[in-house]
């Protein structure tokens, strides 16, 4: 059962059409990731779809509201936790999240219970009187977290949940985020790191220029693309025209990506017949290969598909 | 309803985490009152000016009580305004709270902080000038509260109306020049309506002072403890038609111009 459903949302801001006629399923108890370059208009849905700000067309249902008719009921459902940390801004972690917690409904003991709790799983139990204007960047967007973490809600918007983070920090987060979907608490996860949408997410959908280009699980999406084999090839000096020609020539190859000039990902069926025959073809016109690897493809292949861009181009695109 | 005290106390917590500010100003207000009644009891003619009052300092202490809640409860918008621009809003708007208790919410409690501020100073004009009956304390913190409510939506409706902070400094610079100097709060409305007719003010800044709440405030607590002008209901009507228009003005403006910025 759909526990959001949106009808042709869309936002302009002036000239721009930051999300447009959007219809996207999310089902009850999934974690669905919403992929997108900067820019895409991952953090304008989760927004609206949060009552926060209010849609220039179409509409959604969250739960069984409207959230133009019933924002109120809307909101009594649904937490986020926001790309840039909204702390009080002259507050200390501790009062933030108690006084998040007191809002959201929690009794006093189960407040104090779940503040600690949560303050110790992100690793800011230490960090809890020292004034938010003095935390790292990283610290506050744990503290962003713990909100909804200690909030419980029935539907989660998460937005970058660990951009900024250090390693070990981000691989508690992802456990966290998977423990309240257990729970019972739908996700919905706004996010450029294609590795934690694909680890994470049930489904995700691919969003671009405001559109929503592909929804599916990860798997799907990766096997849909091109052939089912993908052979990376670095080589000591530039791709030539005639090589790249060449290669994309074979029937077996479906498609050929430049990551860079000196690095080419080949989608290709039949792996084991056409990697001699590359090998020989670079050989013929002067090109060492320094490595050949092979692998299945990842969400990047199918981003970088979709999108049209690669990952590079998409961050460079940041506004 | 409780949403609205979880407002409150999300609006007193940020007033205390100025706790030094704040005592920097009430000093300043103490010291205000101080010279200003020294100096001026020595310059102006209290026979001439004040007619039956005894001395300049008499007629200050509510004006300063009132400048002290006026100035307190303008802080809020400071703050409202600060959200906007960093985007806490968007938490506010957020949360599990309909948008009118957060409207009343934030009006309420940058009332109730002005009323707070003002403790101090409304004491010690009461300990000077002596204590009003219960029923004449019950009116003074009834039209107080009034005012403070009505400051409050002034605040939060400019506050959200402009977002750049050097025009909302600006404006509000202005509000309180406008507000305080054409007042009753540094001289007495006889004398204002006696210059007017003499030609000396502008007609405008006559009528401005007479409506202003902030003299109807001063003037309420004057008529109680020095019996100078004499008590009116126009005063609190001025207070109430002030403060329902800048509350209703500024719950709509907020709930409205928060929600598309
Ligand atoms: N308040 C606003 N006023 C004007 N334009 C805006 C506003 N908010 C967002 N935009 C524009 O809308 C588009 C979508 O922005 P949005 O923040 O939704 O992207 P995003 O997918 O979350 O990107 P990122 O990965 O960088 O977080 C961008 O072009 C952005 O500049
Ligand atoms: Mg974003």
């Amino acid at each position: 059962m759909a526990v959001i459903r949106t009808i042709d949302l869309t936002k302009r801001f002036k000239d721009l059409v930051a999300v447009d006629h959007l219809n996207l399923d999310i089902e009850e108890g999934e974690i669905f990731g919403l992929l997108g370059p900067n820019g895409a208009g991952k953090t304008t849905t989760v927004l609206m779809l949060s009552t926060v700000i209010k849609p220039t067309g179409g509409t959604a249902v969250v739960g069984e509201y409207d959230i133009g008719k019933s924002p109120d009921d809307v909101r009594k459902l649904i937490g986020i936790c926001f790309q840039e940390p909204k702390l009080l801004w002259v507050s200390t972690p501790w009062d933030v999240l108690n006084w998040h917690a007191k809002v959201c409904g929690l009794s006093t003991q189960e407040r104090k219970k779940r503040v600690k709790q949560v303050l110790e799983d992100v690793n800011m139990w230490e960090h809890r009187r020292k004034n938010v204007h003095g935390l790292s960047g990283g610290m506050r967007k744990r503290v962003e977290i713990a909100k909804i973490l200690i909030q419980r809600p029935k539907i989660a918007f998460i937005d970058e949940p660990t951009a900024q983070i250090d390693v070990v920090g981000k691989h508690k987060i992802w456990n966290m985020i998977q423990e309240l979907r257990e729970e019972g608490t739908t996700i919905i996860l706004a996010t450029n790191e294609l590795h934690e949408a694909d680890i994470l997410s049930d489904r995700v959908g691919i969003m671009h220029k405001g559109k929503l280009l592909i929804c599916d699980t990860p798997k799907t999406l990766k096997d849909s693309i091109l052939g089912g084999d993908l052979v990376e090839i670095r080589l000591e000096k530039e791709a030539t025209q005639d090589a790249f020609d060449e290669l994309k020539s074979f029937h077996e190859v479906v498609d050929v990506v430049t990551v860079k000039p000196t690095n080419l990902k080949v989608h290709l069926n039949k792996v084991e017949e056409i990697v001699p025959k590359i090998m020989e073809l670079f050989m013929k016109r002067n090109l060492p290969v320094t490595s050949i690897s092979m692998s299945e493809p990842s969400l990047d292949d199918v981003f970088v598909h979709y999108t049209g861009l690669t990952i590079e181009e998409a961050q460079r695109k940041s506004p | 309803m409780k949403a609205v005290l979880h407002i409150i106390e999300y609006d007193f917590r940020n007033f205390f985490r100025y706790k030094w500010w704040l005592a920097g100003l009430i000093s300043m207000n103490l010291a205000d009152l101080l010279i200003m009644a020294v100096v001026y009891n020595k310059i102006v003619n209290p026979d001439l000016f004040l007619g039956q009052l005894k001395s300049y300092f008499n007629f200050f202490a509510p004006g300063v009580t009132v400048l002290g809640l006026f100035a307190s409860a303008f802080m809020i918008g400071r703050e409202v305004n600060m959200e906007v621009r960093r985007e806490i809003h968007h938490y506010m708007l957020s949360l599990p709270i309909t948008r009118l208790e957060l409207a009343v919410g934030r009006l309420l409690a940058g009332g109730l902080r002005g009323m707070m501020y003002m403790t101090p100073l409304l004491l010690i004009t009461f300990l000077f000038l002596g204590f009003p009956s219960p029923s004449q304390l019950l009116i003074i913190l009834g039209a107080l509260m009034l005012l403070a409510t009505g400051i409050s939506g002034l605040s939060i409706a400019a506050a959200v109306s402009i977002t750049s902070f050097e025009k909302f400094v600006t404006a509000r610079g202005l509000i309180y020049y406008v507000l305080f100097f054409c007042s009753s709060i540094f001289y007495p409305s006889s004398l204002i309506r006696t210059l007017g007719q003499d030609g000396l003010i502008p007609q405008p800044i006559v009528v401005l002072a007479e409506l202003n709440p902030l003299s109807s405030g001063a003037d309420l607590i004057r008529s109680f403890l020095i019996g100078t002008p004499i008590f009116t209901l126009e005063m609190i009507r001025n207070l109430a038609i002030f403060s329902m228009i800048f509350s209703t003005t500024s719950t709509l403006a907020y709930v409205k111009i928060i929600e598309r910025k």
